[in-house]
C-alpha cells in the first residue's frame, strides 16, 4: 500500500503542474478569436501538432489523477472502514483509468483525421 | 473493556457524515473555504469528464463536432463556462493557500490558549487567502464573460 502522505504529495505536484499546462491549453484557445479557436480545422490542427498532443495528453493524466483522489479523499472523509476504503480506491482507479483511456483514444483518433 | 466501550461511543459520536461535511456554520471563513475547495472540485471532475466526453465528437467527423458546438455556444452554455473558469480559479489559488498550510506556512507562532479560545493558525494571513482566492476567481470570470459575449 501506498502512503497517504505520498498520495497527498502526488495531489500537490499534479495539481501545480496541472495549473501550467491547463494555462498554455487556454492561452491556446486565446491566440485568436474564441469562435475561430473552436472550428473543426483548428481544433484538428491543434491535434496534427505533436507537441500540443503531449500537452493535451499530460493534461488528461495530470487532471485525471488529481481529480478522481480528490474524490477519493472526499468520500473516504464522509465514511471509515475497510470495505468502503478499499470499494472507494477501487472505484477511483477504474474511474480515472476509463477517463484516460478514453481520451487517449480521442488524441490519438484525431490525430489521423484529415482537416 | 470499559475504555474500549466509551471509544466506540466517542467514534459514534462524531460520526456525522454528510452533515457534519455539510454544515457550514462551524470554524468560521475557514469552514467556508473548506466547502468550496471541494464544491469546485467536484464541479471540475464533472465538467472534466463531460469535456472529455465533449471533445470525443471530434472523431465523429465535423458534422458530429458542429452539432455538439450548437448545443454548447449557446447562453446557458457560455454561462456554465464562466462558472468553470469561476471554480478553477478558486479552487487552484485556494489550492496553492492549502499547500502552503499544509508546509506549515502562515500559521503563525504557537502561543498560549487564551479566552476565547481563538485558535491562532486561523489568522488573517489565512483569511486573507480565502479573500483573494474568491476576488480573484471573481475578475476571472469577468474576463471570461468579456471573452465569450464581449468581442475578444
Amino acid at each position: 500500500m501506498i502512503r497517504e502522505s505520498l498520495i497527498m504529495r502526488i495531489h500537490y505536484i499534479t495539481g501545480i503542474s496541472a495549473l501550467f499546462v491547463v494555462a498554455v491549453h487556454i492561452i491556446m484557445r486565446l491566440l485568436m478569436p474564441f469562435d475561430s479557436s473552436i472550428e473543426y480545422q483548428n481544433i484538428i490542427a491543434n491535434y496534427h501538432n505533436i507537441a500540443y498532443s503531449i500537452l493535451l495528453e499530460s493534461i488528461l493524466v495530470l487532471i485525471a489523477i488529481h481529480g478522481f483522489n480528490g474524490l477519493r479523499i472526499m468520500l473516504l472523509e464522509l465514511r471509515q472502514n475497510r470495505l468502503w476504503e478499499n470499494g472507494v480506491t477501487i472505484f477511483t482507479i477504474s474511474a480515472m483509468m476509463t477517463v484516460v483511456a478514453y481520451g487517449t483514444r480521442t488524441i490519438i483518433v484525431a490525430q489521423g483525421l484529415g482537416a | 473493556m470499559e475504555t474500549s466501550k466509551k471509544s466506540n461511543s466517542t467514534v459514534r459520536n462524531n460520526r456525522e457524515g454528510l452533515k457534519g461535511w455539510l454544515n457550514p456554520a462551524r470554524y468560521g471563513w475557514e469552514r467556508v473555504s473548506y466547502w468550496f475547495q471541494r464544491l469546485t472540485g467536484l464541479f471540475l471532475l464533472i465538467y472534466f469528464i463531460g469535456h472529455v466526453y465533449e471533445t470525443s465528437s471530434l472523431t465523429g467527423g465535423q458534422a458530429a463536432w458542429n452539432a455538439l458546438l450548437a448545443l454548447t455556444q449557446t447562453v446557458q452554455g457560455h454561462i456554465f463556462l464562466i462558472l468553470v473558469i469561476g471554480a478553477s480559479t478558486f479552487h487552484s489559488v485556494n489550492g496553492i493557500r492549502l499547500i502552503f498550510t499544509h508546509g506549515g506556512m502562515g500559521l503563525g507562532r504557537p502561543g498560549r490558549p487564551d479566552y476565547p479560545y481563538d485558535a491562532l493558525s486561523l489568522n488573517y494571513r489565512q483569511k486573507s487567502g480565502i479573500w483573494i482566492s474568491l476576488i480573484l476567481a471573481a475578475l476571472a470570470m469577468l474576463y471570461g464573460a468579456d471573452v465569450l459575449f464581449g468581442t475578444k
